[in-house]
């Protein structure tokens, strides 16, 4: 039986000096094994105290008959108790799952997907979990919202894993999760961000083809969606619709820049098209992939410079720089079409031409060494290095607003 | 009979007075033999008239050929200079020398009416084991228009390449290699994570040396290859003093995204250095693809 089974825990309002000099007497009653809570002094103050169950009735009596008024404070000690040793170990379970989750190395989808929950449950007031749809195959595509409050603020966008055999950019997806939720409060830069803006991170948008890398084909690009013929899934990053099926961007269905039947024909496509409308006030859309060390502005789908271009490009420029200031990696920075090849159909051509002007598309390391099976000791250094390209460029869109 | 003028590009040194690339004549003639066995379209035997030679030789100012300078930063650079780093590789790497272009200095191309386009490329390499950046390589590439992919020309030299000295760590290795009583064999180089056991880090790079020669003959102004997995490595019987192995390799182009497998038979030794035997492209779908879960080493 657990200790204090059914014990109660009464408080005692003492009219008078009288009846706080009987309860001072109780305290001499060893017999009776009561723990006060709250020892008697004035009557000002309400006296607790705890009552072993076999005694409560004996107690209460005496109460009664001194016409000294109490009320129940707890009825069953031991059930409080274990509600809280309950709730003790959820949470140190959760922070022990946060703590202990190993930033550096590769998960499975449903490992990402139970961090994103704990996460969430450990930072409630900051972090929150949004569905935005079903993929081809039916698994949530789930966002991570941060946000300290207010009313739709305007907010930075940023997708990771889109091509889902690109696992460091998952991978740098969940680690700057946990920056932001851990850091909020105690780095500045965080804070003032959070301060007036929200930031969405959608870490696996591309479920489907991320468990086709676990469970089949560690080099999947595209989704998994079955058109016709025997080939199945479409470059989601050929999809958008910009310039849609224009250069750099196949017709052919088995092809792993397949552009797909027409713009926006993948759920996955179309779920982060209808969230990002349906906010309004997204001010930097930032789609990270690997490999090859790239920092790129619009446009693919032409090499004609965007109106903006010579801001972005210097934004992009001194967001490298502060990249590089970290492990000394290097970064090429300019525009899609001429830095790595045309390419219809991208996200961030999207992005610009709905008006969100501070789009922005990485290519995170390396530079082919290892391309797609970065070592997972490089995940965490990766990360940290593009953190401090990614809070240039939020930073910089919280001092422009539009 | 037509006469025919056989040239193997980049065996020569560049005649310059700089100190170049040494190569023996043993090398010479391997290699010679090695690429009149390649397969299919791996072409980089010419047949030169008049005009082509003068195409090739080294570059003087023409007016009628202007040159254009090109952004270091952009993909037509990008791609010239990754085809002088395969053919850098192939002709000098090794199981413990693998470079990579580190920084593209300058670049300019030139078009060479119904010849094709010539660049000039000079960058710096990273050797990858010893970390060490050679800092002054120039190359000129010739991508010719053909219609069918035929091997870019390179004519590539680096200041300081022998200060990179694996002649040691090479015959260590091969000594080991002969030594051991059963025929090496490796899957999945690099595993899910990207690790790669200590032990199996030479056959890494030899596969990745073996793939330069394929990615070079390969390689167009439309491509940007590079290796990204050694999918088997299998030790083979050898006769000579030649090692001999069997390999699939992953090749990845950026530009079409595509993931090609080729299976190659790759000798070496460290006086010879590496030559591809034999190779071929597998049809998309052949292999099982490598995936997590899988082939554990």
């Amino acid at each position: 039986m657990p200790l204090l089974f059914r014990d109660q825990v009464l408080r005692i309002k003492a009219e008078n000096a009288e009846q706080i000099s009987i309860l001072q007497s109780l305290e001499t009653q060893e017999h009776l094994q009561l723990d006060f809570w709250l020892h008697p002094a004035n009557p000002e103050l309400p006296v607790d105290i705890r009552v072993p169950f076999s005694n409560v009735q004996a107690v209460k009596v005496l109460l009664e008959s001194n016409n000294i008024q109490y009320s129940v404070l707890i009825d069953d000690v031991q059930a409080v108790l274990d509600e809280e040793q309950q709730e003790l170990e959820v949470n140190q379970g959760r922070e022990r799952l946060t703590k202990s989750f190993n930033f550096a190395a590769y998960h499975k989808l449903e490992t990402i997907y139970e961090w994103m929950d704990t996460l969430v449950a450990q930072y409630p007031n900051l972090v929150s979990k949004i569905n935005i749809g079903s993929t081809y195959e039916g698994r949530p595509m789930y966002v991570l919202k941060f946000s300290t409050g207010g009313n739709n603020r305007p907010a930075i966008w940023i997708d990771t894993g889109i091509h889902s055999r690109e696992w460091v950019t998952q991978a740098t997806g969940v680690w700057t999760a946990n920056k932001i939720a851990t850091e909020y409060g105690s780095d500045s830069s965080i804070t003032t961000l959070l301060n007036s803006m929200d930031v969405f991170l959608l870490i696996l948008a591309n479920p489907d083809g991320y468990a086709f890398t676990h469970s089949n084909n560690r080099m999947w690009r595209k989704t998994r969606s079955k058109t016709s013929g025997s080939c199945i899934g479409v470059d989601p990053n050929r999809n958008w619709d910009a310039g849609f099926s224009g250069p750099g961007a196949s017709n052919y269905a088995c092809s792993d820049s397949y552009h797909g039947p027409f713009a926006e024909s993948e759920v996955e496509v179309k779920n982060i098209v209808n969230f990002i409308k349906q906010h309004g006030q997204i001010k930097s859309f930032i789609s990270v992939h690997s490999y090859s060390q790239l920092l790129m502005v619009p446009y693919g789908y032409t090499c004609n410079k965007p109106a903006d271009y010579q801001e972005l490009e210097n934004v992009g420029k001194s967001a490298a720089s502060a990249l590089k200031s970290l492990y000394g990696t290097s970064y090429q920075v300019g525009n899609i079409c001429d830095i790595i090849y045309p390419a219809s159909g991208g996200s961030i051509d999207w992005s610009y031409n709905y008006g969100i002007k501070y789009s922005f598309a990485f290519e995170l390391r390396d530079t082919g060494r290892y391309g797609f099976i970065l070592p997972a000791n490089q995940i965490i250094p990766t990360a940290q290095e593009t953190w401090l390209a990614l809070m240039h460029i939020m930073q910089y869109v919280q001092a422009h607003p539009y | 009979m037509r006469g025919t003028l056989w040239i193997v590009l980049g065996l020569f040194p560049l005649v310059d007075g700089h100190p170049t690339l040494k190569t023996n004549q043993n090398s010479l003639e391997t290699a010679d033999a090695a690429l009149n066995h390649q397969s299919g379209s791996l072409n980089s035997v010419l047949h030169l008239d008049d005009t082509e030679k003068a195409a090739l030789e080294p570059t003087r100012v023409d007016p009628a050929f202007p040159m254009k300078e090109l952004n270091t930063s952009h993909y037509p650079a990008t791609r010239a200079a990754r085809v002088a780093q395969h053919y850098l590789n192939y002709h000098h790497g090794s199981p413990s020398k693998w470079f990579m272009v580190h920084d593209i200095k300058k670049a300019s191309s030139e078009d060479i009416p119904e010849v094709g386009t010539k660049y000039h490329v000079q960058f710096s390499v990273q050797e990858q084991a010893t970390k060490e950046i050679v800092g002054n390589c120039t190359a000129e590439i010739l991508f010719r228009q053909t219609e069918e992919q035929s091997a870019p020309e390179v004519n590539c030299t680096c200041d300081d390449l022998l200060k990179i000295e694996t002649s040691d760590a090479d015959h260590a290795l091969y000594h080991h290699i002969k030594h051991q009583p059963e025929p090496m064999t490796g899957m999945d180089i690099p595993d899910s994570q990207g690790n790669i056991p200590k032990e199996m880090e030479p056959f890494w790079y030899l596969g990745g040396i073996g793939a330069s020669f394929i990615m070079w003959q390969q390689s167009n102004e439309s491509t940007l290859y590079n290796m990204v997995h050694v999918h088997s490595v299998k030790q083979l019987n050898s006769e000579n003093d030649l090692l001999a192995f069997d390999y699939v390799v992953l090749l990845h182009d950026m530009v079409s995204q595509e993931i090609i497998h080729w299976h190659m038979q790759v000798a070496w030794n460290p006086t010879q250095g590496v030559k591809v035997t034999q190779c071929h492209l597998l049809p998309k779908g052949t292999m099982k693809q490598p995936s997590a879960e899988k082939h554990k080493i």
